[in-house]
């Protein structure tokens, strides 16, 4: 028992060393590729086109399978972030400052497709592509707070200052989210007397519900996928002028 | 005699690139040491990451205390003066002395006659309208109003004229006279100590 | 000293009154329509009057070097960051009540909304104030645009609370829950963000 836990900690140390990070990742990189590809297509591939059609909404629905684990993933990732910057905060490992970064654009990105997705659905089913539920509403929210912090780290010249900038945006965020979305919900009762649910998805049967844990499984995978591609990027960026970038690239002794 | 002040194998790293590496100096009381290099050598950096402002990335800086043993945290009351000397323009001579020490309180006979010693006349016009020198005057004002332990100073001598400059050494020597230990840094070797510590490379 | 320059307090003031005529200017000037606005026209005018207020808390402290003291002295330095907020709201707080209560006069809000509209502005401007400090502190010598993107989102809940409670007074309701939440949000944050804005202050050092 203490081995595997030595082993783990070992390992944890090790991936703060960029070049480590990096040597373990190229291992891992094919692997993660295959597998995260392979479940997130089967995943939505089944979803998209095998699941049954729904009573009341047709085939509308099914962009459920991109719109909810998009939903899922981008408040996870913000909840990952938090955890990466309150670690940089405190140990002031550089790693988990450069995951943060690495993480943003990626949930950034999917809060947006939640959003577009969302808007999409919106239209045959209830007549509008936007409407201010409070579901979408603080999915807004939480976009702008993604598209602040990047916009912050973009801002600040030198990179590690800048990990450090976002993990104290990161903090505040996860500690204000959850009021923003008591606070939204709240305001939404107030003005949204109306009968229908806006975000109700339909009752799922099982045969429903199955492509859709898939999916998310496979938009996790995805995140997986991309964040280490990204954090690879990141790495080489930031060491570009040590020699282990130069011999790995170039296969050049400095 | 320990040293106030122990300093060892401190070393910064920013962006990748050393700043200062190995460094390792002991601060007696009553004696200066003398931080010397050309523009960008990272003497500030130094100077913050002593008094905490910076994180060092190696080494460590140790406090004398009261028994005796050495304390990570800062013991005994510090003074710094940066590049930007700590003058508020919007106030006067006077207002910014006390300003400066109103955590500590000092009576205003103090304020008025530390002000008289380095030269300043007119307590109560505005700072802004003070000439560059004039304002250094304030700042040295402000290393009077109290019995600090080291005082970290960043370019002392730089834009000062030779009166101003012997008034510096004069209120030095005083000082460690009375157990102070002047932090400084500087471009070039100065009088007010043989004790030096040189960073040569360019950040 | 902030009274030397006069500019900080008027400036709030002012902008806060420009960008309440912006609203009868660019929909209408119908009393009904203006009333029924008026919370909510209100609370934004302070939001960005408050956030505006804060930029430059730090800026010119870091500039001559005032701003180290901070770190070097003996008292915590969260603490003297608390200080620094609180007495910054007091100076710009007042005006953009003064200019609130204008406000209300020139949008038709009905007396019995004042006293919680005071009330509200009053929680809710001081915790604009520690989330723009910590804006401030992190876009230190940067563009306004850029704190402003960092802060407003976070104060979203603040402005829902404080309209709220403006609104259910006009309505003749209860509004001392919305009061108690903004109160409890202050209590939370006070220690919270002055702290965090501590660290991000220390990071331009770097």
């Amino acid at each position: 028992m203490n081995k595997i836990w030595n082993y783990i900690k070992n390992w944890f140390i090790e991936m703060g060393s960029p070049p480590l990070f990096f040597k373990w990742s190229s291992k891992i990189l094919p692997w993660l590729l295959f597998i995260s590809i392979t479940v997130f297509i089967v995943g939505l591939l089944w979803g998209l086109f095998y699941s049954p059609t729904d009573y009341k909404q047709g085939d509308v629905y099914r962009i459920i399978y991109i719109h909810v684990p998009s939903a899922i993933l981008g408040q996870s990732i913000f909840m990952f972030m938090a955890i990466c910057g309150f670690i940089t905060m405190v140990w002031r490992v550089k790693i988990s400052g450069m995951l943060l970064k690495s993480a943003a654009p990626i949930g950034a990105s999917f809060t947006l497709i939640a959003l577009l997705t969302g808007s999409i659905w919106g239209k045959p089913t209830w007549g509008t592509w936007w409407v201010w539920d409070a579901r979408l509403t603080s999915t807004l929210i939480l976009f702008f707070i993604y598209a602040a912090i990047i916009g912050l780290h973009s801002s600040i010249d030198n990179k590690t200052k800048a990990d450090r900038a976002i993990s104290i945006l990161s903090l505040v965020g996860i500690a204000i989210i959850p009021i923003i979305k008591k606070s939204v919900d709240w305001w939404q009762t107030l003005h949204q007397p109306s009968t229908f649910s806006l975000t109700s998805a339909p009752s799922m049967t099982p045969d429903m519900y199955q492509p859709l844990l898939l999916c998310v499984l496979g938009f996790y995978l995805i995140f997986a996928l991309l964040l280490t591609m990204n954090l690879r990027a990141e790495v080489v960026i930031r060491e570009k002028n040590r020699s282990w970038v130069s011999k790995q690239f170039l296969n050049l002794e400095r | 005699m320990l040293p106030n002040l122990k300093v060892e194998n401190l070393s910064s790293v920013r962006s990748e690139k050393v700043i200062f590496d190995n460094i390792n100096f002991d601060v007696m009381p009553g004696q200066n040491i003398e931080i010397i290099g050309s523009n960008g050598s990272g003497k500030t950096t130094l100077l913050r990451t002593i008094l905490g402002l910076i994180n060092q990335d190696k080494g460590q800086i140790l406090w004398l205390d009261d028994n005796d043993n050495y304390n990570k945290f800062r013991t005994f009351d510090c003074f710094y003066q940066g590049h930007s000397l700590g003058i508020k323009n919007l106030l006067s001579a006077q207002e910014n002395l006390r300003l400066s020490s109103y955590s500590f309180g000092v009576s205003e006979e103090k304020i008025l006659s530390s002000l008289n010693r380095v030269g300043i006349k007119s307590h109560s016009s505005f700072a802004s309208e003070m000439s560059v020198g004039q304002k250094k005057r304030i700042s040295i004002a402000r290393w009077l109003l109290k019995d600090f332990g080291i005082y970290f100073i960043d370019e002392p001598f730089s834009a000062l004229d030779d009166q101003a400059s012997s008034l510096i050494v004069e209120i030095i020597e005083e000082l460690n006279a009375k157990g102070a230990s002047f932090v400084i840094t500087g471009h070039r070797p100065s009088e007010i100590t043989s004790n030096q510590i040189t960073l040569d490379h360019e950040v | 000293m902030a009274f030397r320059r006069s500019s900080t307090y008027i400036t709030p003031l002012i902008f806060f009154l420009i960008v309440i005529s912006f609203f009868p200017i660019a929909l209408s000037p119908d009393q009904d329509f203006l009333r029924s606005l008026a919370p909510g026209v209100i609370w934004i005018a302070a939001l960005l009057s408050s956030l505006l207020a804060i930029e430059t808390i730090f800026s010119e402290d870091f500039r001559d070097g005032t701003l180290d003291e901070f770190f070097i002295s003996n008292d915590p330095s969260f603490v003297l960051v608390f200080a620094k907020v609180l007495c910054h709201w007091l100076v710009t707080g007042f005006p953009i009540l003064l200019a609130s209560l204008i406000s209300s006069l020139i949008l038709y809000l009905p007396v019995s909304s004042l006293l919680p509209m005071i009330c509200s502005l009053i929680l809710g401007t001081f915790f604009m104030s520690l989330l723009g400090a910590i804006g401030a502190a992190l876009s230190l010598g940067k563009s306004a645009i850029l704190s402003a993107i960092i802060v407003l989102p976070f104060s979203i809940p603040t402005l829902l609370m404080g309209t709220a409670a403006v609104s259910s007074a006009i309505d003749y309701q209860d509004y001392s829950g919305f009061l108690l939440i903004m109160g409890a949000m202050l209590a939370i944050g006070v220690p919270g963000l002055c702290l965090l804005t501590v660290e991000a202050i220390l990071l331009n050092y770097e």
